[in-house]
């Protein structure tokens, strides 16, 4: 399947039209709202973090970048984790209307390696503040 | 695992187990409007965030928390009948969910923006 066709199959028109299987359970589907709105609010808490570096913390000493740094690859992190939360909840409802097991989310994986990263990099930032 | 589809109301009786939630399914719509009110809180306090960076793009995210929280109303449906083990069985919500990415990934871009171009009031988290 190509990229362009994968993407199409998200819309929520072509969501709609998906009506193969059978209607799941409504706790399931109300889970997956759910999994879906929290994913959301992490993105949204990415958002908000990002933003709070860049505009409010006073400049690093001797990192003249380094809000910037830290701030701007956590706002894009929230901009894709909405985007790949909405994908992600598109794949789940699709296996839910048949019955077929969960598939696979590499969300957590995507978040835990990104919040290493930025805890690195924090580090870093600081620790040659701190010397400066 | 499989997942399990809608059962009838008489099979909903026989399905209780030690969760409370499957003795109370009509508890999963609740939580789901908690979640959605949660979410639409969420836009609220990072539209006070970006208020004092930038005025209009802050008001913007602020306005925005209403509507989510109005979508989030749709999940609620009509109140479930006398007697119903399970909830009605919600509209899949795939244009509301979609509105919700696409805002999230607009909203990050507009601080995007606010942050690279914006004006920073740097020590106001001293």
């Amino acid at each position: 399947m190509s990229w362009s066709s994968r993407l199409a199959s998200l819309l929520p028109g072509a969501v709609a039209r998906d009506t193969g299987g059978t209607e799941p359970d409504p706790r399931f589907t109300f889970a997956n709202e759910r999994t879906f709105l929290a994913w959301s609010r992490t993105a949204l808490a990415l958002v908000v973090a990002g933003l709070g570096i860049v505009q409010l913390l006073p400049p690093f000493p001797g990192v003249p970048a380094g809000r910037h740094l830290l701030g701007v690859p956590l706002i894009a992190l929230g901009a894709v984790l909405a985007v790949v939360a909405y994908a992600e909840w598109v794949r789940n409802q699709h296996a839910l209307r048949r019955g077929e097991p969960m598939p696979k989310s590499n969300m957590p994986w995507i978040l835990a390696a990104a919040i290493t990263g930025m805890a690195i990099v924090s580090a870093i930032v600081l620790l040659i503040s701190a010397v400066r | 695992m499989t997942t399990p589809q809608a059962p009838s109301p008489d099979e909903g009786a026989d399905q209780a187990g030690d969760d409370p939630e499957e003795h109370t399914p009509g508890l999963a719509r609740e939580r789901t409007s908690l979640a959605w009110t949660r979410t639409a809180i969420s836009f609220a306090a990072l539209g006070g965030v970006v208020l004092k960076a930038n005025v209009v793009t802050g008001l913007i995210i602020v306005a925005l928390a209403p509507v989510i929280w109005q979508l989030g109303r749709m999940t609620r449906g009509s109140a479930p009948e006398v007697g119903d083990r399970l909830p009605a069985v919600p509209v899949v919500g795939a244009t509301r969910l979609f509105i919700i990415a696409i805002a999230i990934a607009a909203v990050a871009l507009l601080c995007l923006i606010v942050a690279i171009f914006g004006k920073s009031v740097p020590g106001a988290l001293r």
